[in-house]
């Protein structure tokens, strides 16, 4: 256990398939438990959600509840009911009870949802940012943040950028910051966007905004502020009113695990698909599709050198690209 | 139904319960509840309410009050006058008032910033996700999703019918100050991995200014160069305060770039930034009282031992048996 001044519980190298495991503490109510080291693997995260579920199934007494991040779970526990060392135990357990990665199959949906890449708002969002907050940030330049994310990675124009938003399915990682926000990656990394955040941050983004900011795509789900670069727009994720059937069970729509595809639409149909899924007339398109691990790992070696190259040009770009 | 009608809101009045809306963590939803736990289950406990009744938070005073039903009420927190229909009357108390009484709060002239009213029964609006305390953050909870407004008429629940007005003595109040001692745990990303020892030094040793722009999403203190374990955050971001997202825990000393913010029971689930410390529960009440102008906090660094046994002397002073009966 701990001595007096150290932050790490424990650390547990990496065997039998399975990823470094970082047991720390986060306060006298909760223990962060990381995965990996500091990489963007989207296995990583995998492997999170299924220690998460199986710690769901068969919670100590005393635990709270979890908080997952994109490859760690923040544990918090009633002390008075379970002590730090009792619940780590507990996590080793869990963590021993558990095949690698590659044997898992985590419940997943594919969920379909429209999108209008250069909207209103967006628009709008960047005008307002420049009027008001900061008028030379080279992202806003021309009133929109299409431009600059093209720049940045290296896409030939805004159609190789939509095309991309479009050929992937994105993985919603884990849910945080701001209720019902889903943190969302590409499954496919040549079809990878990076980008830097807004620097400082805007004070205004539509609901069903879609940005992206580092390697994550995010949907605004209310109005609010935001970092992220915009490039179209969505139809509601939340619905703390619960107009549309789809929020009847939860006002929160995404959860981890989720797969969206973003299909192209005009502005105005978005609109109205909008005013529909308030009036409850319209209805989201969701399949139940477990994801299996092990198929989507043995498939990212047929598409390594794509994928590599996708990199490479976009390091090119972006090391001749201003940061905000 | 017994009811109270707000006349003047002040600063910022809002209805919170304790612990806050757990088990949403992981949708993004950060607990809310009381800034200050200590002097929201105080004023619950003189009242003879359970801890988790629904009190409201009144920020700074300016706030009166007018009950529509007999009550049994309660203030305790930041020292102000109190008054009933112009009679003062002392805080940290329950006094009972008949029906149409006007309850008014005065300016709390510091130390302290934050004041709780407790009434029998507590404020009764619908709960969702199992509390009802606001989420400023998210304009959900509480009474209609906002702080109140003059005019607002807030449900009570059922009257508890406890006759004898009591007291929380002066020695079991807790000290309030403009320099405050806060304990906290290092980590979870600390030295030697995320910062220097020397940093860890410096956020334990010196006084850290609180920033007028603080409020219940997080107390921001000033901005400091750290010296930093780590050149950057990788592919995390450029600075080294950088990590790939993750939740954060109420309490957080959460370094921004190089401002440290205290995450505050509003704040944002998770981010992408190093968390160095922890507020331990049992001072967390502490950041509430916090004045945005003029106050400093000094972290103390304790173990998970110290922490435990804080929370247990706490846990006993908010007990039926301190009281004393009037």
């Amino acid at each position: 256990m701990a001595t007096t001044t150290t932050a790490i519980i424990d650390r547990r190298e990496g065997e039998d398939g399975k990823p470094i495991i970082t047991y720390r503490f986060a306060g006298d109510r909760g223990v962060l438990v990381e995965y990996g080291e500091m990489e963007f693997d989207l296995t990583l995260n995998f492997f999170m959600l299924g220690v998460d579920a199986a710690l769901q199934a068969d919670p100590p007494a005393g635990m709270v509840e979890t908080a997952p991040g994109f490859r760690s779970i923040l544990v918090m526990y009633e002390p008075s009911e379970l002590s730090a060392s009792e619940l780590v135990d507990h996590l080793r357990s869990v963590h021993d009870g558990l095949g690698s990665e590659q044997e898992m199959t985590i419940p997943s949906r594919v969920v379909h949802m429209p999108i209008a890449f250069d909207d209103t708002t967006s628009r709008e969002a960047v005008e307002r940012y420049i009027r008001t907050i900061r008028k030379d940030a080279p992202n806003a330049e021309g009133g929109t943040n299409i431009d600059y994310i093209v720049r940045y990675n290296g896409f030939r124009d805004r159609e190789e950028l939509y095309s991309a938003v479009l050929a992937s399915e994105q993985w919603s990682a884990f849910m945080g910051f701001f209720p019902g926000l889903p943190f969302m990656f590409p499954l496919d990394p040549r079809q990878t966007i990076f980008v830097p955040k807004y620097n400082p941050t805007r004070t205004w983004t539509a609901e069903g905004a879609v940005g992206v900011g580092g390697p994550c795509v995010a949907i605004y789900p209310v109005e609010s502020a935001g970092g992220y670069q915009l490039f179209g727009r969505t139809i509601p994720i939340y619905d703390i009113r619960q107009r549309n059937k789809v929020f009847r069970e939860s006002p929160l729509f995404m959860r981890p695990g989720d797969r969206i595809q973003f299909h192209r639409v005009e502005e105005e149909e978005l609109l109205q698909t909008f005013e529909d899924v308030h009036g409850d007339r319209y209805r989201y398109r969701i399949e139940e599709s477990p994801f299996d691990v092990g198929a989507f790992l043995a498939w990212l070696p047929t598409i390594a050198d794509e994928a590599d190259e996708h990199r490479r040009r976009r390091e090119a770009a972006a090391a001749a690209t201003p940061v905000p | 139904m017994r009811t109270a009608r707000v006349i003047d809101a002040g600063l910022q009045t809002t209805v919170q319960d304790y612990p806050g809306r757990r088990r949403m963590l992981a949708k993004g939803f950060f607990p809310a509840g009381p800034m200050d736990h200590f002097a929201h289950r105080a004023a619950n406990l003189l009242v003879g309410n359970d801890a988790s009744a629904a009190t409201l938070e009144i920020t700074l005073g300016n706030f009166r009050i007018r009950l529509e039903s007999d009550a049994t009420v309660a203030v305790c927190g930041a020292e102000a006058p109190l008054t009933v229909d112009g009679e003062a009357v002392a805080v940290w108390e329950s006094h009972h008032v008949p029906a149409g009484s006007e309850l008014a709060l005065g300016v709390a002239a510091g130390p302290g910033f934050r004041a709780y009213l407790a009434v029998d029964g507590g404020f009764d609006v619908a709960p969702l996700f199992g509390s009802r305390a606001t989420y400023t953050m998210g304009a959900l909870g509480g009474f209609e999703g906002r702080p109140l407004q003059a005019g607002d008429a807030l449900p009570l629940g059922e009257s508890r019918a406890n006759a004898a007005r009591r007291r929380l003595p002066a020695a079991s109040r807790p000290p309030y100050s403009r320099e405050w001692e806060v304990r906290a745990m290092r980590g979870p990303h600390a030295a030697p991995d995320f910062l220097s020892e020397s940093d860890m030094e410096t956020l334990f040793g010196r006084p850290w200014p609180v920033d007028r722009n603080s409020n219940r999403t997080g107390i921001r203190l000033e901005s400091h160069k750290f010296e930093w374990a780590r050149t950057s955050g990788g592919i995390a971001g450029g600075h080294p305060s950088n990590i790939l997202d993750n939740s954060y825990p109420v309490g957080a000393i959460n370094i921004n770039g190089d401002l440290p913010v205290i995450l505050g029971p509003d704040g944002p689930t998770a981010g992408g930034f190093v968390v160095a410390a922890t507020v331990i529960h049992a001072d967390f009440w502490k950041i509430g009282q916090f004045r945005t102008v003029g106050d400093t906090v000094r972290f103390r660094e304790v173990t998970i031992d110290d922490a435990i046994a804080a929370e247990r002397q706490l846990s006993a002073t908010l007990a039926e048996s301190t009281l004393e009966t009037i």
